[in-house]
């Protein structure tokens, strides 16, 4: 007897609901290192370098430097909370292949990606959030232009946080993850004017900064906070966007193929 | 695009060959009927869990078809249909024993309640009550392997692949489940089982497929195969065909 095909409701968007979840549950577990830790070490940076340093310091593009590093310790401690949350997650769940659970679950690549990405966001967010909370009365800094810092911020969660995913899913040790994490993201937004302005720098060490893709993150976030730009709020904003949209691309291709993540 | 079957599953020309070069599935065809106790029996290298790994879509298939009840394996509705018990615990490391079950629920597309309800009523036929709150690194081997089989018929499947799940087991967990997987079968459930333990492939499998070197060597029921093979036990047949084959292949 030849049957119809058996009917099941797959409900894709509760899956994708439970992913979202199961990655803010994760941050929130493990409170103490995913948000606590991040935060105390850049309040840090305000209080010993803005604070007890500042006072030496000129004003920087009419800001007192305390409040002029603020816009780029946010971005910095939000770029690398939102790259290592994913990298370390899916490389976890690769290693002890309970992401199986995932990849074998009714849900689209698409919300495979966005879910991972939205645990990343949720750790920035709120690293980037309480710094933002803590800094302003202790600094004064202001927000000039809440929403293009909303933007930056967006854009900045979701290009880091696909690069974690990408690097988890490319990733055989947890050395590597750590790796582009110390060699790459830190030093370069350490040279991307965190704490200084690159036209200070002359030439040629201006120009190279402007090959400094994390140089433009750095200066769109300040421009949200401050009001200030080095190249144009124009300009950072597009590289940003480019360079945001060109990792999550990358990441969702290694969903859609199952490249990396299903031999 | 969906077809009318009484098949769960439907293999045509599947081949897998990994990157290294290992061929281990070689244009296999296999057809499981609906509701049928079935065993997949093979030496290690044979191609059980690469059948079972593209069955879930965990692994590419690199040529060949493959449907679940009529829907191609990687559609959704076909991954709603499947459950799984992998061979070895793969149990989320942040999740309790609570979660891990709830969160599947949720993955599988089940209303939060349903599965609220459903994880309370697996944690007791399974026994794990009292480690309830404990977190999956937390428990032991045999709790671990309670937990993996509670998560693999949480979303209620059609088709339920259990991937050597009695091994290293305790006798009492061995009877528990085949008691709830029988009574699962009789319901209408397919069974899809890979086991060491022919014995028990004997008892359980309506019918029962021998795979070598990623093809079906023959396939028929415990008796049909005894019988064929001039055999007194499965044993014997698995030694006179697959063995036997590997065997050959080795001294070749």
């Amino acid at each position: 007897m030849t049957a119809g095909p058996i009917t099941a409701q797959a409900h894709p968007w509760r899956g994708f609901y439970w992913l979202c979840r199961r990655e803010c549950h994760r941050v929130i577990r493990l409170w103490t290192q995913t948000t606590l830790a991040p935060v105390v070490s850049s309040l840090l940076f305000i209080v010993v370098f803005g604070l007890s340093l500042g006072g030496r310091i000129n004003q920087i593009d009419g800001f007192d430097y305390e409040i002029f590093i603020v816009p780029g310790l946010v971005a910095m401690a939000m770029a690398q909370a939102a790259y290592s949350n994913n990298a370390s997650t899916i490389f976890q769940g690769r290693s002890d292949r309970f992401i199986d659970d995932v990849l074998a679950a009714p849900m689209h690549a698409w919300q495979m990606n966005l879910g991972y990405l939205v645990g990343g966001a949720f750790r920035a967010l709120l690293i980037g959030g309480a710094l933002a909370a803590l800094a302003a009365p202790i600094t004064g800094a202001p927000v000039e232009h809440p929403l293009l810092l909303l933007v930056a911020l967006l854009l900045l969660v979701t290009g880091f946080g696909s690069l974690g995913t990408i690097v988890g899913i490319y990733a055989e040790s947890f050395d590597h993850t750590s790796f582009i994490n110390n060699i790459v993201i830190l030093p370069l937004t350490f040279l991307g004017g965190v704490f200084y302005s690159v036209d200070r720098l002359g030439s040629p060490w201006e120009e190279i900064s402007h090959a400094n893709p994390l140089f433009y993150v750095v200066d769109a976030v300040r421009y949200g906070f401050l009001g200030t730009s080095d190249v144009g709020a124009a300009i950072s904003f597009a590289v940003l966007a480019a360079m945001a949209l060109a990792l999550y691309a990358w990441a969702q291709y290694l969903f859609t193929s199952g490249r990396k993540l299903k031999p | 695009m969906q077809r009318p079957t009484n098949q769960a599953l439907e293999l045509r020309s599947l081949s897998k060959r990994y990157d290294d070069g290992t061929l281990a599935l070689d244009a296999l065809d296999l057809d499981v009927p609906a509701g049928r106790f079935f065993g997949l029996l093979g030496p290690n290298g044979a191609g059980k869990t690469t059948l079972i790994s593209a069955v879930c879509n965990l692994v590419r298939p690199s040529a060949g078809e493959l449907r679940v009840f009529g829907h191609p394996a990687d559609c959704l509705e076909a991954r709603r249909l499947v459950g799984v018990a992998e061979q070895e615990p793969n149990l989320d490391r942040f999740l309790t024993v609570y979660e891990t079950l709830l969160y599947h629920g949720g993955y599988f597309g089940m209303e939060r309640h349903e599965a609220e309800g459903r994880a309370e009523q697996m944690i007791d036929v399974f026994d794990l009550r009292a480690k309830r709150e404990v977190r999956a690194p937390k428990l032991s081997g045999g709790m671990r392997r309670r937990l993996l089989l509670a998560r693999a018929l949480l979303h209620e499947p059609r088709l339920v692949i259990l991937d050597e799940p009695t091994a290293g087991v305790d006798v009492e967990l061995r009877h528990e489940l085949w008691r709830y997987i029988c009574r699962l079968h009789e319901q209408g459930t397919t069974i899809l089982l890979t086991t060491h333990y022919l014995e028990e492939a004997e008892v359980l499998c309506e019918e029962i497929a021998l795979i070598g070197g990623g093809r079906i060597i023959a396939r028929d029921t415990a008796d049909g195969l005894k019988e064929r093979y001039d055999a007194a036990s499965l044993e014997q047949v698995y030694l006179k065909t697959v063995a036997s084959g590997r065997l050959a292949e080795e001294v070749a």
